[in-house]
């Protein structure tokens, strides 16, 4: 842990240049959107991965995580493997629940 | 009693105990906000209306999102500092910390403030308006003479409650008298109205029915005045309260005088010969719509040549959500003829010193027959609203938990300062480890619901 003097007198440096460019990095996402990308999926996807990288960049430096003991990895395991799942529970209802294979009740 | 391994590490789990805690605490906060997130999913994939992309206050959002990072590093400075015994930078940090807080919370407000002003209304050819109600919108009766009191005998949701319910939407300074059916002259309120139902229900039980009804007569013709939300329903002739009242008048009023900021006609079949260009309403903008979107999509094809213009819901916003930003429509062609000004988004020069409102936008009369649906813009009117202040809403609150704890590390806990700074140290860690959270959650927040 970077909880000895100097460690902590060096990371201070780094502190800010994270602040800065989480700034930056906010800037970039709203100008982005404003681009018309081929479709409005793939400016999502993009606005993601930049929220993605800063939310990184504030839990490894900010919130120390780069260098953390082992036991808050594991908590933290097992919260992003079910976080995932919420997110990807939409798939479920994505498709057409009257729709079975080799049965089409709407006309083709 | 002490809690043990407050200061240091538990030899075998290698951090002091609130380590531990608060990231169990984070761990299930990040399930909550998880679990609302999802839920955004599923609405946005399954909305079936245009999703409001870029809707909010962009500018408003990008400086909360500066602040809120400005308050991260602040933070983790402070720890820092008291780390390395720099008491006077750690008060100045933390209470920068607190300062940027209270900075986002008040641009919220303002925020909210401006969503509970603004309504949209919904035309019944599925045209939306938005605007302000400079006057608010009330339904109005005249000439009430008779009001019909019914008390079921049995205990039921809706009692009759005219006290409640009905006189305090007849206008003010009328100072109402009522004739009782046997000609006894009363003024109504609480123990008027005991007396009155205490004898219907004594008479409805005598009979053998369900309710006691009785009438009153205003001995003078009322006036009645109320929103309808706060009013059951009513007809050209009557007005049912909501306790279940029913008053006989003549309707004078329930037009909507709406000051009209934009024209959305993107669920409308024939954008150009939407309700809201009817000769009634909004004629004289029909060529300025018509101009604003030619403009665009002339501008999407050349930009985009390959693209499928039925596709973008940009362009379909651009194209068919028309903003008005002037009184009387601007001269077609001045503003486009160069490619110069970005499409209706002229501002005409406005006389100075015009009251705001008055001379920014036009202001229309809907015809009650007109409007399918009105609200302003809070979670009654779409999911997108619904999902925007549940999540802003709990963010929010996040922001001033964590601000009172910060609060309370910089005032109340000087004593611990001077005696143990590296439990306060610990202490403001774990603080801060929150308060990176509530930046963290901001981080998804200001995409998903301002620019995505």
């Amino acid at each position: 842990m970077a909880d000895n003097v100097e460690a902590i007198q060096k990371s201070i440096k780094w502190y800010f240049i994270i602040g800065a460019l989480l700034i930056l990095f906010s800037g970039l996402t709203v100008g982005l959107s404003y681009v018309e990308l081929p479709t409005h999926s793939l400016n999502i996807i993009v606005g993601m991965i930049l929220a993605t990288i800063k939310a990184a960049l504030v839990a490894l430096i900010f919130m120390h995580l780069s260098h953390e003991r082992p036991l808050i990895y594991k908590v933290l395991a097992f919260t992003v493997v079910f976080v995932l799942a919420l997110f990807l529970l939409f798939v479920f209802s994505h498709g057409d629940p009257l729709e079975f294979e080799g049965m089409y009740l709407h006309n083709e | 009693m002490d809690i043990p391994y407050t200061v240091h590490a538990r030899p075998d789990t290698g951090l002091y105990n609130a380590k531990i805690g608060v990231w169990l605490f984070l761990a299930s906060e990040v399930m909550l906000f998880g679990g609302l997130f999802s839920a955004y999913i599923f609405l946005r994939v399954g909305a079936d209306y245009p999703w409001p992309v870029h809707d909010l206050d962009v500018t408003l959002g990008f400086i909360n999102t500066v602040v809120l990072i400005a308050s991260s590093v602040t933070v983790v400075m402070a720890w820092a500092m008291l780390k390395l015994r720099k008491f006077g930078w750690y008060r100045i940090n933390m209470a920068i910390t607190v300062v940027c807080a209270g900075v986002f919370m008040f641009n919220k407000t303002l925020e909210y403030k401006a969503k509970f002003a603004h309504y949209a209304v919904k035309l019944s050819d599925g045209t939306f308006l938005t605007g302000h109600l400079p006057h608010g919108y009330l339904v109005k009766f005249g000439d009430v003479t008779e009001f019909a009191i019914t008390i079921p005998v049995k205990n039921s949701a809706v009692t009759a409650d005219p006290v409640g319910y009905v006189l305090p939407y007849i206008e003010e300074g009328m100072a109402p008298k009522f004739k009782t059916e046997d000609g006894k002259e009363v003024v109504l309120d609480k123990a008027t109205f005991a007396e009155l139902r205490a004898a219907a229900l004594k008479k409805a039980e005598a009979e053998k029915k369900s309710a006691g009804t009785f009438k009153l007569t205003a001995t003078a013709p009322l006036k009645i005045a109320a929103k309808p939300s706060e009013i059951f329903g009513y007809t050209d002739t009557t007005i049912t309260f909501r306790d279940g009242t029913t008053a006989t008048g003549k309707l004078i009023d329930d037009k909507m005088t709406l000051e009209v900021d934009g024209i959305d006609a993107r669920g409308v079949a024939q954008p150009d010969n939407s309700l809201a260009f009817d000769h009634r309403y909004l004629p004289a903008w029909q060529k300025a719509f018509v101009a604003n979107r030619e403009h665009h999509i002339a501008e999407f094809e050349k930009n985009y040549p390959t693209r499928d213009k039925a596709r973008s819901a940009t362009l379909q916003k651009e194209s068919l959500y028309f903003k008005l930003h002037s009184a009387t429509p601007p001269e077609v062609g001045a503003a486009h003829g160069e490619g110069a000004k970005h499409g209706a988004e002229a501002h005409p020069p406005v006389a100075h010193g015009a009251e705001h409102g008055e001379a920014h936008h036009p202001t229309v009369t809907l015809e009650k027959k007109d409007i399918t649906f009105f609200s302003n813009f809070t979670p009654k009117l779409n999911t997108y609203y619904a999902i925007y202040f549940t999540l802003t809403g709990l963010h929010g609150a996040h922001v001033v938990i964590g601000a009172l704890v910060l609060a309370y590390f910089l005032v109340f806990d000087n004593k611990r300062l001077k005696q143990d700074p590296e439990h306060l140290a610990n202490r403001v860690e774990v603080g801060g480890l929150f308060w990176h959270f509530v930046d963290l959650v901001w981080i998804f927040l200001f995409p998903l619901l301002y620019l995505l």
